[in-house]
């Protein structure tokens, strides 16, 4: 039975994509058929994490929101361009990174029906066990669709005052829509902070289930987003807790 | 007489509470009359905000299953469910038959309102 996970924050840079790609590359390194979306159209990101070049990009997430391809036919698979031991396989649907392609979503939007369909036919077509979305920040159409859709949310926050209040209102949103399992992932935290003091405060405030704390790391901020962090650091304290929200999605 | 027992038991018999419950559902379905969107979802009251989110996850429900969720009776389940179809939340799938009538789900929305972009500033941006 195939999984949808989104992937959710309030606010910008809390490490969504970043958080994304390692979840894709652990879930297919136990064998894992995975589908990575980019629904940050406004704003794309995760293909510098998984090495695409936009030459490569064929078609893109955009093609398809317009009619000019299949979902499947913007998959791309980027297992090989992650060289490390990888039993599964990695699919990631890409947004447009074209100035005017962007401009052109910004002003004319599309239906986000079709994402709706888009979600489902790829998990079909791929014979995907996971598809998780990679989603723009904050709350729109696309994202509450998102959540409608999905069987697991992963809600990113940072332990910082604005996104304690964004993040209380994308739980409750999540609660409206009926999200099966729900957990929080505080991300970024210093090290000088008591982490099970951080979790304790986080889950009293939402009543949500806190699957990590990870620190700040600033092995993460020299590897730049230039390849997947927990594949080059896999001892890593980081990526001892994303393998600990890995284990809460496939449970 | 087995089958009348088993039918009516199938069959709410709309009371009191029922029918207040139907007139909530229905005002609230009639209050737009575009697509409903996800926006849309999280505003509606109980029990119709759980029976669409679970339509919507499933990606189908049957007449009953509507009816079930809904608290309502057939009949009242019907109506809600064409007002659904006439929303474009529901379309009745090619699996319906005799016995039951199944639709498919999709939320919609447009991101934006559908207008043409100044093709000539995309063009300069692309190049």
């Amino acid at each position: 039975m195939s999984k949808i996970v989104s992937v959710h924050s309030f606010r910008g840079g809390t490490g969504k994509s970043n958080t994304t790609a390692n979840l894709a590359a652990l879930l297919a390194m136990d064998g894992a058929r995975v589908g990575v979306v980019d629904t940050d159209i406004q704003s794309p990101g995760i293909h510098i994490l998984f090495n695409l070049n936009e030459t490569e990009m064929v078609h893109s997430l955009n093609d398809y929101l317009w009619g000019k391809c299949e979902i499947q036919d913007a998959a791309h698979d980027v297992t090989g361009n992650l060289n490390a031991d990888i039993k599964g396989q990695i699919f990631l649907i890409p947004s447009s990174i074209k100035a005017g392609e962007i401009a052109r979503i910004l002003r004319e939007g599309y239906d986000v029906g079709l994402l709706n369909d888009g979600f489902r036919d790829i998990v079909r077509e791929l014979g995907l066990d996971y598809l998780l979305i990679d989603t723009h920040p904050g709350l729109n159409e696309e994202t509450l669709l998102s959540l409608a859709i999905s069987d697991a949310l992963v809600v990113i926050m940072r332990p910082d005052q604005q996104d304690y209040q964004g993040t209380a209102v994308t739980i409750d949103v999540a609660r409206k829509l009926d999200v099966p399992k729900m957990m929080i992932l505080v991300n970024k935290t210093p090290s000088v902070l008591d982490f099970d003091d951080v979790r304790d405060r986080v889950e009293q405030t939402y009543n949500a289930s806190v699957a990590a704390v990870l620190p700040h790391s600033d092995e993460m901020m020299i590897l730049a987003s230039s390849g997947i962090f927990s594949l080059q650091y896999p001892d890593h304290p980081v990526t001892q807790g994303l393998r600990k929200i890995v284990t809460e999605i496939s449970s | 007489m087995n089958w009348i027992k088993s039918w009516l038991q199938k069959r709410r018999v709309p009371d009191e509470k029922t029918n207040e419950r139907f007139k909530l559902i229905i005002s609230e379905l009639k209050a737009g009359s575009e697509d409903i969107r996800p926006s849309d979802v999280v505003t509606y009251s109980e029990p119709l905000r759980s029976a669409l989110n679970l339509a919507v996850r499933n990606a189908m429900m049957s007449l009953t299953e509507l009816e079930k969720e809904l608290q309502i009776g057939h009949e009242q389940a019907r109506e809600v469910a064409e007002l659904l179809v006439a929303r474009h939340l529901f379309v009745k799938s090619a699996l319906s038959n005799e016995k039951e009538t199944f639709y498919e789900t999709r939320l919609s929305a447009m991101t934006r309102p559908m207008k043409r972009p100044p093709l000539d500033l995309l063009k300069k941006l692309d190049d």
